[in-house]
């Protein structure tokens, strides 16, 4: 401890070389942290699901409805203590470029079964009375201006909906408690949207609340079984799987953001481990002068390491820091539509930071070596 | 000229280390460029080629994309009236009538369910499609439940070599044929009798007609006549500009996402080559005051070491596109956001992209040389003669 003095002095010894470094690192702990972020994001829907909600849709696919007779035997089904159905809406609101998702729900059971909405008792009890309500997520209705009272028109394009206008008025605006529901979403009755449709009592997805979660493949398997053999068979699945099915939509996300951050570390490590040889090759008489003085070699070896890891680690803390106030989805406006709300972590950050420690063990380690074993006579003679 | 930029090059080869480590980091700019952007050629020419330029689509007026399109089963036959449309040498109008929809197949490798587009087409579907041909099997017969498989599905769905037989749409399907179709998303997808899809997923209308013209340029003439028909409330389009546009969603979001990343990379790339930049500066102290005793001027010498750090790092980026050059051609899935199934694609380099990266690492070695090529030159003469 007593050198550290000495090593703070030579990392001033070129301020410019020290700050540059220093901000190579910050930006690769910046792209680091962030890019961990987004993928959270991404993963933290199939993380934050309940192991007690598990989804039965059809077996084809998501986007094939079901009869809404199906509830009746869900619910008869052994160990299914409550049942909420949905609709994916697909409608435009404007202009197609504007993306949002739209469910047409079971409001009372829907609200039941998904806690995590988060709606004020007067809110809840306003959208439950009006037929024609619905309630938006709070980060929607920043996008939007979506006020409590403003009219909605959606216009449907969607085979059982047809070609039509619907509108709604909003009821409330709800803040998602958990990550299982997000706050980009719109929320409206099934009744209302399946009283306009063309195809009436069709139902995208069931969602069941079980009462033990260690039965919930069982319990699944026995709800399947129930429409075997029927026009309309279904696959259940728990929340978890239902989605991770999401998230794996854009491909490997997981491989292409890892290897991108694999790039970052490197990038910045051949700058940092660059930097550390430099210093230390103008630095070789002093060190020489140093041993010549009676430093043992480990002394000049710490030295060394210390500086690099220094350096490193000042950079670290300024790139998660700004990681940390500037990385948020929300406020960068390019959360929606299929991109979930992110925004960097403590975890993210400390685990920037334990990288850009690694980078200056690593970057120091190969000039802290070769300082320490040099011959005090050749570096001595040596000029510049 | 040749001769101060000659001294600095060659005065690269006397810091191996540094200049290697400088490139190096560079490289892997390059590299992480080339690789996101060869993420969004690639997507993108699956979907254009799926476009020949003399076949339209027929879809409803105002619709988007053939999911929410509707075309009831009367309008083929007006449709296949029109002489704008082309007829093989039996006389029969080449007009495929199509359905879309997603189907749910596991993945191989995780086994994840996955969407699948399953395109039910009329009996001219391969003719309407001229880049389409068998390569294992033979085609579906019309009106059996016989279904034909991209070659990319079959790499990346299970259950679906020939022989198999897939369940789905209340009915058993069997694979008999795999096609390819020159890397357009149709490899993707599975194709199979519309008139026996229909009922099986309970639809009793097609979604899009896809025609071929007699010529490219009659498409204008064959717009204007279903513009002119009330019977027809159908909007025609070509069908490259379609799938063209199903493109531009994922596409921007690669673009965006892959140029913010390597823009910022490359700032720390570039602080890099500051450094190495800075430090040559300060180690030919007194050469470069010998070249300004000779007569050089400031700006020659500021050329010189721009040359060098441009040399630098366009060192790099070659090495960068080496290292990306592997991922060409490998083979990847994501979803069409216009679908919502999923399409496979392969990492395409092309050498303009190439040359992108190149140009991105020499902009990289210039900004980054910039600084310490001016200081090089404002040494003052005397002082660097009598530095050792």
């Amino acid at each position: 401890m007593k050198f550290l003095a000495l090593i703070f002095k030579s990392a001033r010894r070129s301020k410019r070389r020290t700050a540059l470094t220093a901000l190579s690192v910050a930006i690769a702990v910046f792209l680091f942290a962030s890019l961990r972020a987004v993928l959270d994001g991404f993963n933290a829907g199939a993380a934050g699901s309940s192991s007690t909600r598990i989804i039965t849709i059809r077996s084809t696919s998501l986007i094939f409805a079901m009869p809404s007779s199906h509830a009746n035997a869900i619910r008869g089904v052994d160990g299914v203590r409550d049942l909420s159905w949905a609709n994916w809406f697909g409608g435009i609101y404007k202009d197609p470029q504007n993306f949002f998702a739209q469910f047409a729900v079971d409001a009372e059971s829907y609200l039941r079964l998904y806690p995590e909405i988060l709606l004020t008792p007067d809110e809840k009890q306003a959208f439950l009375d009006d037929r024609t309500g619905c309630v938006v997520g709070d980060g929607l209705a920043r996008t939007y201006g979506f006020k409590v009272g403003d009219r909605i028109v959606l216009q449907v394009g969607i085979p059982i909906y047809g070609t039509q206008d619907f509108t709604f008025t909003v009821r409330g605006i709800y803040r998602a408690g958990g990550t299982a529901v997000d706050n980009q979403s719109m929320m409206f009755h099934w009744k209302y949207a399946d009283e306009r449709a063309i195809e009436k009592g069709q139902i995208g997805w069931f969602v069941e609340e079980i009462d033990n979660p260690d039965r919930s493949a069982a319990i699944a398997l026995a709800i399947d079984e129930k429409f075997t053999n029927t026009p309309y068979e279904t696959k259940t699945n728990t929340e978890q799987q239902f989605m991770a099915s999401f998230a794996s939509m854009f491909g490997n996300l997981n491989l292409l953001l890892g290897s991108i951050a694999f790039a970052v570390v490197v990038t910045t490590l051949f700058v940092a481990a660059n930097t550390m040889a430099m210093s230390v090759r103008e630095r070789t008489t002093e060190i020489a002068v140093m041993r010549t003085l009676g430093f043992p070699s480990q002394t000049i070896f710490f030295f060394i390491a210390g500086e690099g890891m220094l350096i490193s680690l000042l950079g670290g803390v300024l790139g998660a820091g700004l990681a940390v106030l500037l990385v948020n989805g929300e406020r960068l406006g390019i959360t929606g539509g299929f991109v979930p709300a992110f925004g960097v972590s403590p975890r993210n950050a400390l685990t920037g930071l334990a990288i850009s420690a690694g980078i200056g063990l690593v970057a120091g380690l190969v000039p802290a070596t070769l300082a320490s074993r040099l011959k005090i006579v050749d570096a001595l003679r040596r000029v510049a | 000229m040749g001769l101060i930029a000659g001294y600095n090059l060659r005065s690269m080869l006397v810091r191996k280390g540094t200049a290697a480590m400088t490139s190096l980091g560079i490289a892997m700019v390059v590299a992480v460029f080339v690789m996101t952007l060869s993420i969004a050629q690639g997507f993108r020419a699956t979907l254009v080629a799926s476009g020949s330029p003399d076949n339209v689509i027929v879809m409803r007026k105002g619709a988007t994309s053939e999911n929410v399109s509707a075309i009831a089963k009367p309008q083929l036959a007006l449709i296949e009236s029109f002489p704008q449309v082309l007829s093989d040498s039996s006389r029969r109008p080449l007009v495929s009538p199509e359905l879309v929809v997603i189907i749910s197949l596991p993945r191989i490798g995780d086994g994840q369910p996955a969407n699948v587009p399953l395109r039910a087409v009329g009996p001219r579907a391969f003719d309407v499609r001229e880049n389409l041909s068998i390569v294992e099997g033979r085609r579906f017969e019309p009106g059996t439940r016989e279904i034909n498989v991209g070659r990319l599905a079959v790499g990346r769905f299970a259950g679906l070599g020939i022989g198999s037989e897939v369940k789905f749409g209340s009915a058993v399907w069997t694979v008999v044929g795999v096609f390819e179709a020159d890397d357009a998303s149709f490899e993707s997808e599975v194709w199979g009798d519309i008139d026996l899809m229909l009922p099986a997923f309970q639809r009793n209308e097609y979604q899009s007609l896809t025609a071929k013209l007699t010529d490219a340029s009659a498409f204008e003439s064959l717009a204007a006549a279903i513009d002119a028909d009330p019977r027809l409330q159908l909007t025609v389009r070509r069908e490259r500009d379609y799938y063209a546009e199903q493109s531009q969603t994922m596409t921007t979001i690669i673009r965006v996402f892959g140029t913010f990343v390597t823009l910022i990379l490359s700032v720390g790339a570039m602080f890099g080559a500051m450094n190495t930049m800075y430090a040559a500066v300060a180690y030919r102290t007194r050469e470069v005051g010998t070249l300004r005793a000779l007569g050089f001027s400031r700006s020659r010498i500021v050329v010189a070491f721009l040359v060098e750090s441009v040399a630098l790092s366009l060192l790099g980026g070659i090495i960068g596109c080496v290292l990306a050059l592997p991922v060409h051609g490998l083979s990847t899935g994501t979803t069409n956001m216009a679908s919502f199934s999923e399409v496979a694609f392969k990492f395409r380099i092309t050498p303009a992209l190439m040359v992108a990266g190149l140009v991105f690492s020499a902009l990289m070695g210039a900004a980054g040389g910039l600084l310490p090529a001016l200081r090089a030159a404002r040494i003052p003469v005397a002082r660097a003669l009598r530095e050792i």
